[in-house]
């Protein structure tokens, strides 16, 4: 695969100044042992990940027991600490009481309670002169005859008296 | 029985696996290395980049078995650790390369000042070089290692060869402006 200049014209013909100190930096010799260097840094490196590495077993089986007991040690350390965690948070989280009326909060306008929402606009309408009635007046005796007792006159506006008096009536 | 025999055929596999991993190594470390300097131009990191790239390529031995090309596989690997780290990095400044440059050239036949006026040469030429637009720029510089055609270019860049060639046309051009008149490109 070994790709000589004469084999490409385009790169053989014509070397700029660039080319030629580029390519004197390109056959500079490589420093001496370098393939032994990436060797033992190759053999150097782990073949495998591990996440954390544990103890290397021993041989004899007294060993071994001990650091299963470490293990089990350790491990009931752990349990015991996250549950004395879990049970501090639960002790310390209280419950409220359930309030025996809720509390709904006034309502405000948007605009300070300075809001017009609710209010009834009423009609300036013009009261007429109301006649009191005098309170000796007493009713004659010939109410059957068809005599009309003097009444205090209310004036009404003119709508409702439309209203509650039809034409045809009068 | 069976477990015995699974186990002894994964060490079988891991072991042919780390065989050809170091056998990889035998072969391209080199030329990794010289990929690497040229885009880094400082030994240590550029040894680093090739240390990475080997280690990238144990992470992924199981596919070692499918690929084609190894060399431009494994180059393609380190142009893309070492375009990274450039990124990352501050821009040197030319009296560094000068600096690295001098040491590092050949001193066949050449006088201390000869040497000390040609490695500055070849800083002013690279910082020339870091002028030109990436695109240019990657192709001029792969372009400059022999044993990589316009095809194999093309492949670590991942672009067409005919996308190679007018890169590399323009590359040259500018390089040219840029080496006359200095600041007429950006």
């Amino acid at each position: 695969m070994t790709f000589s200049t004469h084999n490409d014209p385009d790169r053989s013909a014509g070397l700029t100044d660039a080319e030629k100190t580029l390519r004197v930096i390109a056959t500079l010799p490589a420093p001496e042992g370098i393939e032994e260097r990436v060797k033992s840094g190759l053999h150097a490196a782990p073949r495998q990940g591990s996440v954390i590495s544990w103890p290397p077993m021993a041989a004899n089986g007294a060993r071994w027991t001990q650091l299963a007991a470490l293990r089990a040690a350790a491990a009931a350390a752990i349990v015991l600490v996250v549950a004395g965690g879990a049970w501090e948070v639960y002790a310390h989280i209280r419950v409220a009481p359930e309030p025996s009326a809720v509390a709904t909060p006034q309502h405000l306008g948007g605009s300070g309670g300075l809001s017009t929402a609710g209010a009834v606009r009423k009609p300036q309408t013009l009261e007429g002169p109301v006649v009191a009635v005098p309170a000796n007046v007493k009713p004659r005796s010939d109410e059957g005859n068809g005599a009309v007792l003097p009444k205090a006159h209310v004036a009404r506006p003119a709508a409702e008296k439309n209203k509650t008096s039809p034409p045809n009536q009068r | 029985m069976e477990i015995v025999e699974s186990t002894v055929h994964d060490e079988a596999r891991q072991r042919a696996q780390e065989e050809a991993l170091e056998a990889l190594v035998d072969q391209y470390a080199t030329t990794l290395y010289r990929v690497a300097f040229s885009v880094l131009r400082n030994q240590s990191d550029a040894e680093d980049a090739v240390q990475e790239a080997f280690l990238r390529v144990l992470r992924h031995r199981e596919t070692l078995g499918e690929i084609r090309d190894h060399r431009v596989w494994l180059i393609r690997i380190v142009w893309n650790i070492v375009l990274d780290r450039k990124r990352r990095a501050k821009t040197r400044p030319e009296t560094d390369d000068v600096a690295e440059l001098a040491r590092v050239l050949p001193a066949s036949g050449l006088s201390a000042e000869q040497r000390a006026a040609a490695a500055q040469h070849h800083a002013h030429v690279m910082a020339c070089v870091e002028k030109l637009p990436a695109r240019e720029r990657e192709v001029m510089m792969l372009s400059a290692f022999e044993e990589l055609s316009s095809v194999e270019i093309a492949a670590v860049l991942d672009v067409t060869e005919s996308s190679v060639r007018s890169r590399l046309f323009r590359a040259r051009n500018l390089m040219a402006e840029l080496l006359d008149h200095p600041r007429s490109v950006r």
